[in-house]
């Protein structure tokens, strides 16, 4: 594992034609870290992600994913470093069988047939996917075949995981295993990028807050500081009861609070 | 009369063996909003589809019972006139929702009164109110393929709320909004059952709608099995029996190992767990 | 639309432009050439300069190349008669008559059609449409027609983003660039089949179907010198067919 900074923006101007959308930006993503990019609606967040993933390139300013500058490069030079879930990630989806759709990034990326197979293996067993993968994506319910393009762009390894609306069109079950699978990519170095609406999601996950407003960062703190503590952030369910039941430091996940609230009443204080 | 009535109502797509409804019997009543939810492939979107008509005539398929919607079979041939503008339906991925035609949001969402012949006064001030109930009248003049995802969906909405409809259907209709905006919705969906509309919404978001909904319908395997105040069923364990789920709160005490009644509010959560 | 703002295309009553196009397209096909279709080639090319588009005339110059090179090679070889030697090569001089006809026809065509495209507002034409009294079903065919392409590259581009991201590369061996095809057309043809069913839904339900007269929201003026141009058009084009079938 390389000591490469994920991601780090300096100074970036980038528009399209007249109209600029974001302007002096500047930002750095460390290894292990999760950031939610928030914001109001607008071309900004998405933007930038486009940025990190050299589908753009800055009209100023550097934009250096995993250690490399990406003016110049195009986005299938980061393939090897960087995963992207794009929204509506079924669209791009297109083989015949899901361990197939998995594997087309591994072997354009030139890796041996047992590495690629291990590595799809390892992804759809850590996803739920196992039992599909010979299945054809386009006969999955679209929950499912979410995950398969999450598969996808986690196969690789990736050093920097960027996520666009990742819980969009989620039932729970699918929500469960893609927050597993951020919080252990976190826990191996990985960063994770995620622009997402869902707060409740991101106060399970991630841990830093980006706020964009008028093309620049204009708050970087820890989500727990932003998350009901700002009007358009009110506290996620999970969040807000655990601050009023003492519970400040736990991650507000239903597997982390439930084992500490199981105490009956009758036996006395909380364990925290 | 109900604004909606299905009566023992099967459903199978074109191609499907097995049936996306079984009879299926559900009523909904206008000045009320009522909420349809259930495990993935439970028949909550087809019923809103098979509510509209556009099952089968859009996607094909066999139905079989009767449907009525503001008294009329909406899949019967006469129909595609007489419900127009009476019936709303939002569905979740608001670009496919876009007539495609218009190059600005204002035009968007005159699209439907335009298509009734609507005096065009009478489309400028619906417009304008529209525009202004979802917060978007800053958006007017945009080109619609221009906006953000949430910006999309708030206009598709106000491209129906101008229709003043009878019969709200929505299938997942905040996907892509941020808190605020859901908020607005769940707000909107209360004015409409106010203003003596029926509101039938299909959604996931049990946090959000547990606390506008006037009734709950959940569906399992094609059919409802359980019909009740929203309140009553979110406390028990059978909405988790049928597959679906009750509000976050309430799946934490599920999890901690609480018996029903739970509590399904962060306030409840507090009361319930604080000494 | 991409007509200059102000220039007679962008100004014109949207029935105009495809009036003329169509009847260009006509007189193409009905005038013998090649003199008289050279000069509806040029006059084309004028007309589209003149009225604001005229950088439909270059744009079209990108499918119209190569398609006239193999006019004239396919003539040229395979024509009979007297060979002249154009770069070497000995072509028949018939040949070249019939391929200098028929690149003139398409180049006046692809021109035209060109300019149509790009000065067409689908707002404009509904409007156009429905304050004649007709219902929005019949506008909307010509509409989704012309819409459907810049649509359908929207879709490619996107799809061609998201498999760049993992790693497909479209430079390099043809063998490198034959499996790029794959994943960028499969899942464009079945996003644009979904997205046709998922459009006819959203449709229906705000009364495109119906038959009633739509309002027209800003109807576009019909000038006397629209009237007029169309008139002439059509003139022109009856009697290029005219002149074709008795003469």
């Amino acid at each position: 594992m390389g000591a490469l900074t994920p991601l780090v923006l300096e100074a970036v101007r980038f528009g399209y034609g007249s109209e600029r959308v974001l302007d002096g930006l500047s930002l750095r993503v460390e290894a292990g870290e999760g950031v939610a990019l928030l914001g109001a609606n607008g071309a900004g967040k998405t933007t930038l992600t486009r940025l990190a993933m050299a589908l753009r390139h800055p009209q100023q300013g550097r934009v250096v994913t995993c250690g490399r500058l990406t003016a110049g490069k195009k986005p299938e030079d980061f393939a090897d470093v960087a995963g992207y879930l794009f929204q509506n990630p079924e669209a791009q989806l297109f083989a015949r069988t899901v361990r197939a759709e998995v594997a087309f990034g591994p072997e354009r990326m030139g890796w041996h047939p047992p590495r690629v197979m291990e590595a799809v293996d390892r992804v759809l067993g850590e996803l739920g996917l196992a039992s599909d993968a010979a299945r054809h994506p386009y006969d999955l319910p679209g929950p499912t075949r979410r995950l398969v393009a999450l598969a996808a762009a986690l196969v690789g390894s990736p050093r920097l995981l960027i996520l666009d609306e990742p819980t969009a069109g989620l039932d729970r079950g699918a929500r469960v295993r893609v927050a597993e699978v951020v919080l252990a990519l976190r826990a191996q170095g990985a960063a994770v990028l995620a622009v997402t609406h869902d707060l409740g999601f991101a106060a399970e996950v991630l841990d830093r807050a980006v706020v964009l407003e008028g093309k620049r960062v204009t708050r970087d703190a820890p989500l727990s500081d932003l998350l009901g503590h700002h009007p358009d952030f009110p506290a996620p369910p999970l969040l807000d009861l655990a601050r009023r039941l003492g519970l400040e430091g736990v991650r507000p996940a239903i597997g982390t609070l439930a084992p500490l609230l199981t105490s009956p009443p009758e036996t006395g204080t909380l364990q925290a | 009369m109900s604004a909606l009535e299905m009566q023992g109502v099967g459903f199978t797509y074109p191609g499907e063996s097995a049936p996306a409804l079984v009879q299926c019997t559900v009523h909904a009543e206008s000045g009320a909003v009522t909420w349809l939810t259930g495990a993935l492939g439970a028949g909550t979107s087809t019923a809103l589809l098979v509510a509209a008509g556009l099952a089968p005539r859009h996607t094909g398929g066999q139905r079989s019972g009767q449907v009525r919607t503001l008294g009329l079979d909406p899949a019967g041939h006469s129909s595609p006139g007489s419900l127009g503008g009476r019936v709303a339906l939002v569905l979740s991925s608001p670009a496919t929702q876009l007539s495609g035609i218009a190059e600005t949001v204002a035009q968007e969402v005159a699209f439907a009164p335009a298509n009734l012949g609507w005096p065009r006064e009478r489309i400028h001030e619906g417009v304008a109110r529209a525009l202004a109930i979802l917060g978007i009248p800053h958006l007017a003049g945009r080109d619609p393929g221009t906006l953000s995802g949430g910006e999309m969906q708030r206009t598709v909405i106000a491209a129906m709320l101008v229709l003043e409809p009878e019969l709200w259907l929505l299938d997942e209709p905040t996907s892509a909004l941020d808190a605020a905006g859901r908020a607005l919705m769940h707000a909107l969906l209360r004015t409409e059952a106010a203003r003596g509309a029926a509101v039938l919404i299909a959604s996931e978001d049990t946090d959000g709608v547990a606390a506008v909904a006037d009734r709950l319908i959940v569906f399992e395997a094609g059919r409802p099995v359980l019909d009740g105040r929203p309140d009553d069923l979110l406390r028990g364990d059978p909405v988790w029996n049928a597959g679906a789920a009750s509000t976050t709160i309430a799946a934490l005490g599920r999890a901690a190992g609480i018996r029903a009644p739970r509590a399904l509010t962060v306030d409840e959560g507090v009361a319930q767990w604080a000494r | 639309m991409t007509a200059a703002p102000g220039s007679f295309a962008a100004r014109a009553h949207p029935f105009t432009p495809l009036v003329v196009t169509l009847c260009i397209a006509v007189v193409a096909i009905a005038l013998p050439g090649p003199a008289a279709v050279l000069y509806l080639y040029a006059a084309t090319l004028i007309l589209v300069v003149l009225t604001g588009t005229g950088r439909a005339a270059l744009r079209a110059l990108v499918p119209l190349a190569p398609l006239w090179f193999f006019l004239v090679l396919l003539h040229g070889v395979l024509g009979d008669g007297e060979q002249t030697t154009v770069l070497g090569v000995a072509l028949s001089r018939n040949g070249l008559t019939l391929a200098a006809t028929q690149a003139a026809r398409l180049g006046a065509i692809a021109t035209a059609s060109l300019a149509l495209y790009t000065s067409f507002s689908p707002a404009r034409f509904v409007d156009a449409v429905a304050e004649r009294g007709w219902p929005f079903s019949m506008s909307y065919l010509v509409v989704a027609t012309l819409l459907a392409l810049p649509r359908f590259r929207a879709r490619a581009a996107s799809i061609l983003e998201a498999q760049r991201s993992r790693g497909l590369r479209l430079r390099g061996s043809p063998l490198n660039r034959a499996r790029a095809i794959g994943p960028i057309t499969f899942p464009l043809l079945l996003g644009a089949l979904a997205e046709v069913d998922e459009r006819g839904f959203a449709l229906e339900t705000r009364a495109a179907s119906g038959v009633t007269r739509r309002t027209a929201l800003a109807p576009p003026p019909d000038t006397r010198m629209d009237r007029l141009t169309r008139w002439a058009a059509v003139a022109a084009a009856g009697s290029a067919v005219a002149w074709r079938v008795l003469g």
